[in-house]
């Protein structure tokens, strides 16, 4: 009968309850809500609901030396993780989202490309927030690149700058993305006038195939030289669009921007969730990172609009004139900030689409923040 | 000049600095040199203990360093002759290897045809024979069983201006692995990350810039003299080009009009509209819209747009396309 006891009372120690802590809690709470969120709200769904749930499990209370953590070596959720911690995942993601991206606005409108420079200064002034926190350089640095709008980018440099502030700089990347509509919207409105959203830009000409094909070739070679850091992003990037447009690896990329992408996405989803361990989570530089991610997010959509009218001041021919409703699009949270484009530009002239025009900057922010993270890597790693 | 020479005059543009750049033996150092072993002293193949020296590359890029000298004569530059036909003699980045200063070079490309002692200066030399690229002289006061050693400034090994005698790591770093880190030494030079800030923006601007740069001249430009030069053709073809010119108005015709309007896609609203409603309907809807922009568009709703749906018949379902059937032999 004793032994029984003492059997139970040792159950009793590995279970969950046993262990609970009210910040296991609090993270389960927050992982459910971001799942509900997801699902009710079909904000980032196909980010929030992996994340929410790793959340759930990384935070079920568990006796240590089990070997089942995703901090343990060797269990099942560690070996997963190593994709997120070596960095290998985000270049996958990359690659679908290179073979899922056309490149043709960008290509149509080459001058648009610097709306997606203008939006990155979003990653350096983040940067300086930071430091002046009290962040380490490389750790303000990893946090930066909140501003880039951008998750495998976002969690590719923190892996490498700041692994310990990785959970934190992920989900606030992913939740702040989820929030382009919200944030970004005001800060438009409050900085264009009515006469500056009503500006309607010529249509792009179309854009040949051999153009789209010779894009990725030397798109790649222009950004590589300048930042060899970058190449894992920037590599699997224009491969992947050379694949869906070379016309010839159909398969290929149909499979990079469908099966290979999913699975990845639910797996560096599932385990960066994962990994947000109260323990780890739970922290005033979290909170921190979640403040300055916000003012990152506040700087880069400023920064692009602001770029826009200042260039339209040099633009003398009045139907060449950017709508500004576009420079928020810099931001490389494709195409969420491109459709807020589209939005705001029709609230004001229903006839008016703007959405085509912001898939240029939003698809050069894809490259300008890929760049901002392998020089942030070069000086800092 | 057409496209491909546009083409290949941005790739020779690209590569020329590269090729101005590329990494050469000149990034080669002498990391490390011992004189007199100990007891505990590496042994090379053939058992034995002797002096050695070590090469490093700095650079970031793959160095063959075949047809170099090493020697500890200045008079005679090439003493020792590194072997070109042994394909060990390349160098991965950052990546160090051993030479055997055993006095006998036919016991292998790693050996060196003189010995080593105290108060000598070893001598690397480029593969003309001439140029000294590196030399290291070893102290007098040296002890047996210690090395001089090269030591990196920083933790990656890029740069290396310290020499100082010390315990031998044949074929390992030769650093402090407990030196500041690139951050920590950012967090002294640049605490406020002004420094770092101004130049990242630069960069990323620059890049981009260059970016733009290239196709503007590749394809904007191109394409918009093709695009008037069009509209000419045509308001001549109309008769009224005479007068368009005298006056000096750029007319254009009724057939170039409509050209343009072709060539600037009705496909674009088609796009918009189809991306705008992609978050807020379902497949049925997709369909609806499909079928209905192909019917109010036709032809000109094209399928080059991935934004763009349309409904193209197609002689082969995906059960008998041979495309889908057969896999190419990698």
């Amino acid at each position: 009968m004793e032994h029984i006891y003492e059997s139970l009372i040792q159950f009793w120690q590995y279970t969950g309850f046993a262990n609970c802590t009210w910040q296991n809690l609090a993270m389960i709470a927050i992982g459910i809500v971001f799942i509900t969120v997801a699902i009710l709200k079909e904000w980032e769904p196909l980010l929030l609901v992996p994340i929410g749930f790793g959340m759930i499990i990384g935070n079920i209370p568990m006796f240590p030396g089990l070997n089942i953590g995703i901090y343990e070596d060797g269990s099942v959720l560690n070996t997963l993780y190593q994709g997120v911690k070596q960095g290998w995942y985000p270049p996958l993601i990359f690659l679908g989202i290179g073979a899922m991206t056309d490149f043709s606005a960008l290509i149509s409108q080459p001058r648009l490309i610097l709306i997606g420079a203008a939006a990155q200064m979003g990653i350096f002034g983040a940067y300086l927030l930071a430091l002046a926190c009290g962040f380490a350089p490389a750790e303000a640095g990893a946090i930066g690149i909140i501003g880039g709008a951008d998750g495998p980018t976002a969690i590719f440099l923190s892996s490498k700058l700041a692994p310990d502030l990785m959970g934190a700089i992920a989900v606030s990347a992913y939740s702040y993305m989820a929030l382009v509509p919200v944030i970004q919207r005001p800060i438009m409105l409050l900085l264009t006038s009515k006469k500056e959203r009503a500006i309607e830009m010529p249509k792009p000409r179309q854009v040949s195939q051999k153009e789209k094909i010779i894009f990725p070739v030397v798109g790649f070679l222009i950004t590589a030289f300048i930042v060899p850091s970058g190449l894992p992003l920037l590599g699997m990037l224009f491969f992947g669009n050379l694949l869906k447009e070379s016309g010839v690896t159909r398969r290929l990329a149909e499979t990079a921007r469908g099966p290979l992408i999913d699975v990845v996405t639910t797996l560096i989803g599932l385990t960066v969730g994962a990994s947000t361990q109260a323990d780890k989570f739970l922290s005033g530089k979290s909170l921190m990172i979640f403040g300055l991610g916000l003012g990152s997010f506040i700087i880069a959509t400023t920064c692009g609009v602001l770029f826009v009218k200042g260039i339209n001041l040099f633009i003398r021919n009045k139907d060449r004139k950017i709508n500004p409703l576009i420079g928020n699009a810099g931001v490389s949270a494709v195409p969420d900030s491109a459709r807020v484009s589209e939005v705001v530009g029709r609230e004001t002239n229903p006839n008016n689409h703007l959405l085509m025009h912001a898939m240029g900057p939003n698809v050069a922010g894809v490259i300008g923040s890929a760049v901002a993270a392998g020089i942030l890597l070069s000086f800092l790693g | 000049m057409n496209c491909y020479k546009r083409l290949i005059l941005v790739l020779g543009v690209l590569v020329s600095p590269a090729l101005l750049c590329a990494q050469n033996v000149s990034d080669l150092i002498i990391a490390e040199v011992m004189a007199q072993p100990d007891s505990v002293s590496v042994v090379d193949d053939y058992g034995r203990r002797g002096g050695w020296i070590e090469i490093y590359n700095t650079s970031m890029g793959t160095v063959k360093f075949g047809g170099c000298y090493l020697t500890d004569d200045p008079a005679e530059l090439r003493k020792s002759l590194i072997p070109k036909n042994d394909l060990a003699t390349s160098l991965g980045p950052r990546q160090s290897r051993l030479f055997y200063a055993s006095g006998r070079t036919h016991d292998g490309t790693f050996y060196t045809d003189f010995t080593l002692s105290p108060g000598k200066t070893v001598y690397l030399v480029s593969n003309d024979g001439r140029t000294v690229i590196d030399q290291l002289t070893i102290p007098e006061d040296l002890p047996a069983g210690k090395s001089v050693a090269r030591i990196a400034n920083d933790a990656k090994g890029l740069t290396f201006d310290t020499v100082s005698p010390c315990d031998p790591t044949p074929g390992a770093y030769n650093g402090d692995p407990t030196a500041a880190s690139k951050s920590d030494q950012m967090a002294e030079r640049d605490p406020h990350g002004w420094i770092l800030t101004l130049v990242s923006v630069s960069v990323v601007f620059s890049a981009l810039a260059i970016l733009w740069f290239f196709f503007w001249l590749l394809f904007e430009r191109p394409a918009k003299k093709r695009s008037l030069d069009s509209a000419r053709d045509d308001r001549f073809a109309a008769g009224d080009g005479k007068k368009s010119a005298r006056k000096g108005n750029p007319v254009i015709s009724t057939k170039a009009k409509g050209r343009m309007e072709k060539s600037t896609p009705d496909g674009e609203v088609a796009a918009a509209i189809a991306l705008a409603l992609d978050m807020e309907e379902s497949g049925d809807v997709y369909a609806a819209i499909a079928l209905a922009l192909h019917l109010e568009l036709g032809a000109t709703a094209h399928d080059a747009e991935s934004f763009v749906l349309t409904i193209r018949p197609t002689p082969h379902s995906a059960w008998n396309n041979p495309a889908d059937g057969f896999r190419r032999r990698p």
